[in-house]
């Protein structure tokens, strides 16, 4: 089964990208949307969970799921 | 069954389906209470080249409530590692298997057992030895020396995980069959010849953990309970397993990556609970649940489904159950709050009105010299629902308990139908001999010795 692949941000780096902060996870993180309405997002990290609210990056991901 | 594929996502999930709780204060140590809880149910003998082995990715916990809230103030948490000795062979041993150090066991167990106690963890013992599973004369010969090498002593504790064979005996065949009650079916609603009842489970194996403590670390207060009245004398205990949120499937490797805190999957504390209480449509989220939280499931157990059944099923067998519109208070105390004193004469395992489903064990009962499998129903208050032993008739007693035996304890107005006192799965125990001494589950089946079941149509 093809699995497909997009990227969240298209060219070069923007001047808003995202930099890696020193607390930043550094193993594999399964991010869960689990209510597409919804503005929340779920990180299954290691032992943990971190929920996160924020919409636009919620939206990104949709987005990125959807093809886009 | 007690709880072996009791519900869909467990019947799916066998390395973290708790199939057996036992606890009981110990026969051969009495100032040690003993605490077992099975897994990976129905494990034919023979069935390799991957035998039956504990998961690395579940967590394996046996829970010990002592103040009444149906929560738990003591666990023991099992964690389990394989270790792959010669990855060049497909082989899970590669010769005789003499001790648990034996380069020829290829795929060797061990574990860690940590004590959680309000809220402090503590590791009380790592890289402890699983035995192998019994293979059969030529890889694992005398395999009871084998399996007693691999009893650890833990200070004053002992503890063991391994493959035991099942103590549970029950007609699957029969009961599943529309309720058939062998030997009874002549009176069924479907009737056939009476015949003999048929132990499903001889024959198979579970994994089991057993774990002995000094009654003193579990006990409300820190102490040997004396006084049966006492409610401090009771503890409520029940097994659980638990897996990690995410699963992930790598398929350069071919196994899975697991991701997020651990999540209860499986629970057990009362024999049969979820498997004949509880609806097939609650069965996976009261997996999913914490005793404390079991108000929420009364409601099956004040109007249990089987008593309604069983008058259907057995037409005018038992016209005082099919009359009888009460709630049934005698079954939510033996299963959800314990036995009030002043109920069974000098007897109680009351843990206040927490409805939780634990098994419930008064300390302060010395173990039976003779012990009856029919336990406290039959005049023994050593044996269930004062806790479990390995050999207590479970079904019987639940049976004849749903069927009315028990109601007047609650409400002397009620005549018990005959037939409540008499009836029974009809099997008797067929299993594989429990020992006299820790871990008390008797010695599993061999893969060589295993002979195929039938295969009627």
């Amino acid at each position: 089964m093809a699995v497909g692949t997009v990227g969240l941000t298209m060219g070069p780096a923007r001047a808003g990208e995202a930099k890696p902060a020193a607390s930043g996870a550094r193993e594999s993180v399964v991010a869960y949307v689990e209510d597409h309405r919804s503005g929340q997002l779920r990180l299954l990290v290691g032992e943990r969970e971190v929920v996160v609210h924020d919409r636009d990056l919620v939206t990104r991901i949709l987005n990125a799921a959807g093809g886009k | 069954m007690s709880s072996h594929r009791e519900a869909p996502e467990t019947a799916k999930d066998p390395v973290a389906d708790s199939t057996d709780v036992y606890a009981f204060v110990s026969p051969d140590r009495p100032d040690t209470v003993t605490l077992i809880a099975n897994y990976i149910p129905f494990q034919a003998p023979d069935g390799g080249p991957n035998f039956y082995e504990f998961g690395e990715d579940v967590t394996y916990d046996i829970h010990v409530s002592n103040k009444g809230k149906g929560k738990a103030d003591v666990t023991y948490r099992f964690h389990f590692h394989t270790k792959v000795r010669n990855p060049k062979t497909f082989l899970y041993n590669t010769g005789p298997i003499g001790s648990l150090s034996s380069a020829s066991w290829n795929r060797p167990q061990f574990y860690s057992v940590t004590r959680i106690r309000d809220g402090k963890a503590k590791v009380l013992a790592e890289r402890l030895a699983c035995p192998p599973v019994n293979i059969g004369p030529r890889s694992t010969p005398n395999y009871p020396a084998l399996a007693a090498s691999a009893v650890h002593k833990i200070g004053r504790r002992r503890v063991f995980a391994g493959q035991r064979a099942d103590a549970f005996h029950v007609d699957l065949g029969s009961i599943f069959d529309l309720g058939a009650l062998r030997p009874f079916e002549n009176l069924h609603l479907i009737p056939s010849a009476a015949a003999a009842g048929v132990n499903s489970l001889q024959g198979f194996n579970v994994h089991s953990i057993a774990l002995q403590v000094p009654i003193t670390e579990v006990s409300r207060s820190g102490k040997l309970p004396t006084n049966v009245a006492s409610p401090g004398a009771v503890i409520g205990v029940w097994a659980s397993a638990s897996r990690r949120t995410s699963r992930i499937f790598d398929r350069k490797t071919g196994e899975y990556k697991h991701h997020g805190p651990w999540e209860q999957v499986s629970r057990l504390g009362n024999p049969l609970f979820n498997e004949v209480i509880v609806p097939m449509a609650e069965k996976d989220a009261w997996n999913a649940h914490r005793p404390k939280d079991d108000k929420n499931y009364a409601k099956f157990v004040n109007h249990p489904e089987l008593a309604k059944l069983l008058p259907v099923l057995y037409p005018g067998v038992f016209p005082h159950l099919a009359s009888y519109h009460k709630a049934r208070a005698d079954l939510n105390a033996i299963l959800l709050t314990g036995i009030p004193s002043g109920v069974v004469p000098g007897f109680q395992n009351y843990t206040g009105p927490v409805e939780a489903d634990m098994l419930r064990l008064n300390l302060a009962i010395p173990p039976a010299s003779s012990p009856n499998p029919l336990g406290l129903v039959g005049g023994d208050a050593a044996g269930y629902p004062n806790g479990r032993r390995v050999d207590d008739d479970v079904v019987t007693i639940e049976l004849r308990a749903v069927a009315g035996a028990t109601i007047p304890l609650v409400d002397p107005s009620y005549t018990v139908d005959g037939a409540a006192g008499v009836v029974k799965d009809g099997t008797s125990n067929t299993n594989t001999s429990a020992t006299d001494t820790f871990p008390y589950l008797g010695n599993p089946g061999g893969g060589y010795q295993t002979e195929p079941g039938s295969a009627a149509v």
